[in-house]
């Protein structure tokens, strides 16, 4: 039990564990205090006993503001994704109500001021708007560090806005498509292209819902808790959506990646 | 996945309460809380806490063995190793003999004002 204890808690061989246990240990500890030894031996030997399987069930983290309420100064908020690629900038202000809109480039910015100006930024490669929300992804890979392109990123947000110029193009506004022409459109790659592409690997992806022009999906089977998900969501399946419906803005992963007791086999 | 120092629950039971001790499951451990305060019966607020210096891979809120537990809130204080102390509230649930909650969450992504 040293042993384990050791590789759970970094410990030496040659340190003193102190006084608190794991949590396994615990577990044991309580077994031997509370069984009695006849009770024990009385039990049928070639029956082991496996614990309850519970369904587990997943709630919504009830999260409160990010920014004081009534401010009339513009605050933004930069929270770089954990793999580094892309960052989220959540602005106390909406940018584009009810719809989102994703940038591929510089071209695609015309006439829409804040993709225009984030475009400017020498670093910037892709600029989505949702909501209160920009994400950005950066042509650098490299560079694990946002704080100096946030910060740029930040000051052309908050001075755009400002400017009281129109963030979003009054064309893209205008062509704005339907909630069922981007459902069938997205269903549509979904069934033709996409699942057949992931039931190699037993996955699959469904379409959870559409609002505005933005898609939630959620990947199933082989996909859901593998370790190329990430991959599979950013290169394949974005790639394949915006390439099908050329107008469909955010794209988001609902999935679970943790649940279940293995489910990458399962 | 980090190390887990401690963490401690408190749990807000709405009309639905239950009499039983309340266990929670962590890396498919089933353990009873230490240091309780409180109870699950209806409208009450149970506390806990445990020590658990270990690595979290899941962390559960266990249902009654019989009967059915009705929870209004879940806030979860965690003291991870390396990581400023968190909490995280949670919305209300139903559980019973064949369901727990899951009650962890990864320590927040660092945000900063731009």
């Amino acid at each position: 039990m040293n042993f384990i204890k050791r590789i759970f808690t970094g410990m030496k061989q040659d340190e003193e564990p102190e006084s608190s246990v794991t949590a396994e240990e615990k577990t044991e500890e309580k077994e031997i205090v509370t069984s009695p030894v006849i009770e024990k031996a009385s039990q049928p030997e070639t029956e082991p006993s496996f614990p309850d399987v519970r369904r587990v069930l997943q709630i919504p983290v009830i999260s409160e503001g990010i920014f004081p309420e009534n401010s009339d100064e513009i605050l933004i908020k930069a929270q770089p994704s954990p793999t580094g690629d892309q960052c989220l900038f959540t602005v106390n202000r909406s940018l584009m109500t009810g719809h989102s809109w994703y940038f591929a480039d510089f071209e695609s910015a015309a006439g829409s001021s804040l993709a225009e100006r984030l475009f400017s930024l020498e670093d910037v490669e892709t600029v989505l708007v949702c909501e209160c929300t920009v994400t950005i992804t950066r042509k650098d890979k490299t560079l694990v560090d946002w704080a100096p392109l946030a910060k740029e990123v930040g000051t052309a947000i908050r001075e755009t806005i400002q400017e009281g110029e129109s963030l979003i193009s009054e064309k893209i506004i205008a062509d704005l498509p339907t909630e069922e022409e981007v459902r069938e459109g997205i269903q549509k790659v979904i069934d033709i292209e996409v699942n057949p592409g992931v039931a190699g690997h037993g996955g699959n992806i469904s379409l959870l819902a559409v609002r505005g022009n933005s898609v939630t999906i959620q990947m199933g089977g082989g996909c859901q808790g593998c370790s190329a998900a990430d991959l599979t969501l950013k290169q394949g399946i974005h790639t394949s959506f915006r390439t099908a419906v050329p107008k469909v803005g955010a794209i988001f992963d609902e999935t679970d990646h943790t649940a279940g007791l293995n489910p990458f086999f399962s | 996945m980090p190390k887990v120092n401690t963490f401690k629950v408190s749990v807000q039971t709405g009309p639905q309460g239950m009499s039983e001790p309340v266990h929670f499951n962590f890396n498919n451990h089933n353990m009873p809380f230490e240091n309780v305060t409180g109870s699950a019966e209806a409208g009450k607020t149970f506390e806990g806490s445990f020590e658990v210096n270990s690595f979290a891979h899941s962390l559960t809120l266990i249902g009654p063995k019989s009967g059915k537990w009705g929870i209004e809130k879940i806030t979860v204080e965690y003291d991870c190793e390396g990581e400023k102390p968190y909490t995280v509230q949670f919305g209300g649930v139903n559980l019973d003999e064949a369901t727990e909650v899951n009650i962890w969450q990864d320590p927040p992504v660092l945000a900063f004002d731009v």
